[in-house]
């Protein structure tokens, strides 16, 4: 399975672990819901979503764990009828990751716990130090993009135009 | 956070609906997702309650296609209205690139959306985020009820918009400003990129 990655510095790591742990499905996002690599999706925007549902799974989690035990909980592991879902956090000199991974009987929850301590250990000794760069993304005369997108998103065939109340 | 990913040229940004309750933000994403094609929009998620009041979030993906030679995707979030999910809001607002304040025009409601939007500026500043760098445009909600029930859009740009931002009126049932409001924060939160602010992350 091939990975898709925001950060390069992640995409060996997260190979062997979705080889060896033999996960069906993987995320590695950042814990606002923003992905930084991906593993099994097809479409784009089912990774934005299941992103932000892991995100809020995390959250809820950990705030759980604070009121039950006064810590966050870091792992949380579903199982259902075929599939099962395995989500916990990775610390790294950048701040925290969370993953996302699924798996089926090809594997096991030990196998993906095991592995998954490997990745962690891996991400934190691989993440980069380099401060981030803040350089200009975007022409400064994007407006004319968006504003075409934007109609043809909405259907519209006129230009969207911004009223002040 | 923006995520710029140049290797394979996309952009994703988050923004967020904030608001008091039943101001119109889970509408405004309904909305949207009702006028957008399919193969520019991912499933509509929304953690709701029995009575449909939002208990977590709204999530709606949206592709918005090229922008200067970049893929542009925006996740759109709702936040719980409610004066108890205080938590909630935090863990939604965190990392959002840009924000839109949905004020509900009815009179009775002003008080509700001052404490939001004061609620707002608390949550920015927990995060460490100076509410004055953060995108944000204001949309006066429910403009379209009978004018003896609401403020005019003026009246509530003088209690609420003491930052001059961007600011529309709405039917957000309906849909009058909606698309409006979704241009103005996406125009804001692009802006940030074209002129490289340290709000932008690019990695």
């Amino acid at each position: 399975m091939k990975i898709a990655a925001v950060e390069s510095w992640v995409e060996a790591p997260l190979q062997r672990f979705v080889d060896e742990a033999r996960a069906r499905l993987a995320l590695l996002l950042h814990p606002s819901g923003q992905v930084v690599a991906q593993a099994g999706f097809t479409r784009q925007v089912d990774v934005m979503t299941a992103c932000a549902l892991a995100a809020a799974s995390h959250a809820t989690a950990s705030e759980l764990g604070r009121a039950i035990d006064g810590q966050p909980f870091r792992v949380l592991h579903y199982a259902g009828p075929e599939k099962q879902l395995f989500l916990a956090s990775v610390r790294t000199p950048r701040g925290v990751y969370i993953c996302l991974t699924v798996f089926d009987d090809e594997s096991s929850l030990g196998l993906v716990r095991m592995y998954f301590d490997d990745l962690a250990r891996e991400l934190a000794a691989v993440t980069p130090t380099m401060p981030v760069q803040h350089g200009a993304v975007l022409a400064v005369d994007f407006e004319a993009d968006l504003n075409r997108n934007l109609a043809m998103l909405f259907g519209r065939g006129e230009e969207i135009i911004i009223r002040n109340a | 956070m923006s995520l710029v990913n140049y290797a394979t040229r996309e952009i994703t940004c988050k923004i967020v609906y904030y608001g008091p309750g039943r101001s119109g933000k889970t509408t405004n994403l309904h909305y949207i997702y009702g006028q957008v094609p399919d193969d520019r929009k991912g499933k509509m998620v929304s953690l709701a309650t029995q009575t449909d009041r939002t208990l977590f979030f709204d999530f709606l993906p949206l592709d918005l296609g090229q922008i200067s030679g970049f893929t542009t995707k925006f996740q759109l979030y709702t936040v719980p209205g409610q004066v108890y999910y205080q938590t909630t809001r935090k863990l939604v607002l965190q990392g959002a690139d840009g924000v839109v304040f949905v004020a509900d025009s009815q009179k009775r409601q002003l008080q509700e959306n001052i404490e939001s939007l004061q609620d707002l500026h608390a949550n920015l500043a927990d995060q460490g985020v100076d509410a004055r760098t953060m995108p944000l445009v204001i949309q006066y909600n429910k403009q379209d009820l009978p004018a003896e029930l609401i403020h005019p859009a003026a009246d509530l740009s003088d209690a609420l918009n003491f930052r001059g931002v961007p600011e529309l009126s709405a039917d957000a049932l309906h849909g009058p400003g909606v698309f409006e409001t979704l241009r103005a924060i996406s125009e804001l939160v692009l802006k940030r990129l074209s002129a490289g602010t340290p709000g932008a992350a690019p990695r």
